[in-house]
């Protein structure tokens, strides 16, 4: 386990709290961060600190879906409570990690009233995304980029922005729709990758396979990718592998939408 | 080193700069941040242009220009009180190997294919072979790279968010 607590902090806690009340906002926040991308070790020191400025221990079972978690006092262990809480999914949000982290530091660090805790916990995950047309443009201008970083020319490179418009757009709405995440990666890929073969069916520049290809990048998914490398490297290996196998399936939705617009391109002209 | 050659790395450093940002606000980054994924994109990605001209291979240029993303990550989640992973992540995605991944299955379905000549096959294979592991190596190095520094120094890098002494006191 990570202790992050030096020896010589036993000190008792100079606020007290009930072991329900701690449990349920600790589990609140244990699903919050792991919905919006956190690697797992991550979670588990956060967790431990917050516990510990009010004289608490835990311990955590971590699985894609469901979290378990052992809380106990650190005087008096009949004193213990253990859950087990569903994680939902979302987007990944950098913001609620950034902040969360530094929420379970000043707990650690300033110990404060519960209530207080919670109130800002709150204000945290009530903070809205960026906005997603802002984010829509971005995301379109990436994948343009990303195309000349592949040596792309200025035709592939508005052929992949126009592209990545329309499928990121579609990705956007069907995810609010609450469609299937793997469907919704398997239509976009579809779509973007249609547009992106314009290219190649008229004719179109010098560098249409480049347009093609770079067209469904921006639907890997690269922050899942990396997070369960990192949950191998820690000793993490089932959370890990549970999230390798998950972006293994959406790069493999990918590759379906791909293939898809491929075989009506014909493969002799490729 | 002439200056058509400067003038492309900057250019690609440039580029991946955009990449990086766009990539990174999918996943709704702390706004000061962002500057910075930029920055970290854009040195990573022109070292590891410069080190393709070399010519080092690109799982080992990949895993240098990484690990100077992951140790300048180091440096400025500090000063912005942010885990490291929030400015490396981001930084790391232009550097993603989408075109070997691309190829890999565009040879594969080529491969399949029932009206591909019997001779034209075992050359498909090779390609196929060659960038699925490209795919697959170039991946774990860049992983492996950005956390290398975050495992070298973990006193360093699980103190980010916490606020310094003198900061709290004021």
């Amino acid at each position: 386990m990570n202790r992050t607590t030096p020896a010589t902090k036993i000190a008792p806690p100079p606020y007290k709290v009930g072991v329900r009340e701690l449990s349920n906002l600790l589990l609140d926040y244990s699903s919050t961060l792991m919905g919006c991308g956190v690697h797992t070790s991550r979670l588990a020191r956060n967790v431990a600190r917050i516990a510990e400025s009010y004289g608490y221990e835990t311990e955590m079972t971590v699985f894609r879906r469901h979290i378990t978690m052992s809380i106990l006092h650190r005087e008096d262990d009949s004193i213990r409570r253990t859950s087990v809480r569903k994680i939902d999914h979302g987007p990944i949000n950098f913001e609620f990690i950034s902040r969360l982290s530094a929420l379970s530091w000043e707990a650690y660090d300033n110990p404060m009233p519960f209530d207080e805790l919670q109130r800002k916990y709150e204000a945290i995950v009530s903070k809205p995304r960026l906005s997603a047309w802002v984010v829509l443009l971005l995301v379109s201008l990436a994948n343009a980029s990303f195309c000349r970083l592949f040596g792309g020319d200025f035709v592939a490179m508005g052929i992949v922005f126009v592209a990545t418009l329309a499928g990121f757009f579609l990705r956007q709405q069907l995810t609010l729709r609450r469609m299937n995440q793997m469907a919704v990666v398997a239509i976009c890929s579809l779509i973007a990758s249609l547009i992106g073969s314009i290219g190649l069916r008229y004719g179109l520049g010098t560098t249409p396979q480049t347009a093609l290809a770079s067209s469904v990048l921006f639907l890997i998914p690269g922050v899942p990718l990396i997070n369960s490398i990192v949950d191998i490297l820690e000793g993490y290996i089932l959370a890990g592998i549970s999230r390798a196998i998950h972006a293994g399936i959406l790069i493999i939705c990918i590759a379906i939408g791909l293939s898809v617009s491929l075989l009506t391109l014909g493969l002799n002209s490729l | 080193m002439n200056s058509a050659f400067l003038l492309d790395i900057v250019l690609d450093g440039l580029f991946a700069a955009i990449a990086a940002v766009g990539f990174a606000v999918i996943s709704n980054p702390p706004r000061r941040t962002i500057p910075y994924t930029a920055l970290l994109a854009a040195i990573g990605h022109a070292m590891r242009f410069w080190m393709l001209d070399i010519p080092v291979s690109i799982t080992a240029a990949s895993f240098a220009g990484a690990f100077s993303i992951g140790l300048l990550a180091l440096l400025f989640a500090r000063r912005l009180h942010c885990p490291a992973e929030v400015l490396s992540f981001p930084a790391l995605l232009p550097m993603i190997p989408g075109m070997y991944a691309y190829k890999t299955i565009l040879t594969t379905i080529q491969f399949m294919s029932d009206k591909t000549p019997p001779e034209e096959q075992q050359f498909l294979l090779t390609a196929v072979f060659h960038n699925g592991f490209t795919t697959l190596f170039v991946m774990s190095a860049l992983v492996i790279g950005v956390l290398l520094p975050i495992l070298m120094f973990p006193k360093v890098a699980y103190t980010m968010t916490r606020l310094l002494k003198p900061i709290v006191g004021k």
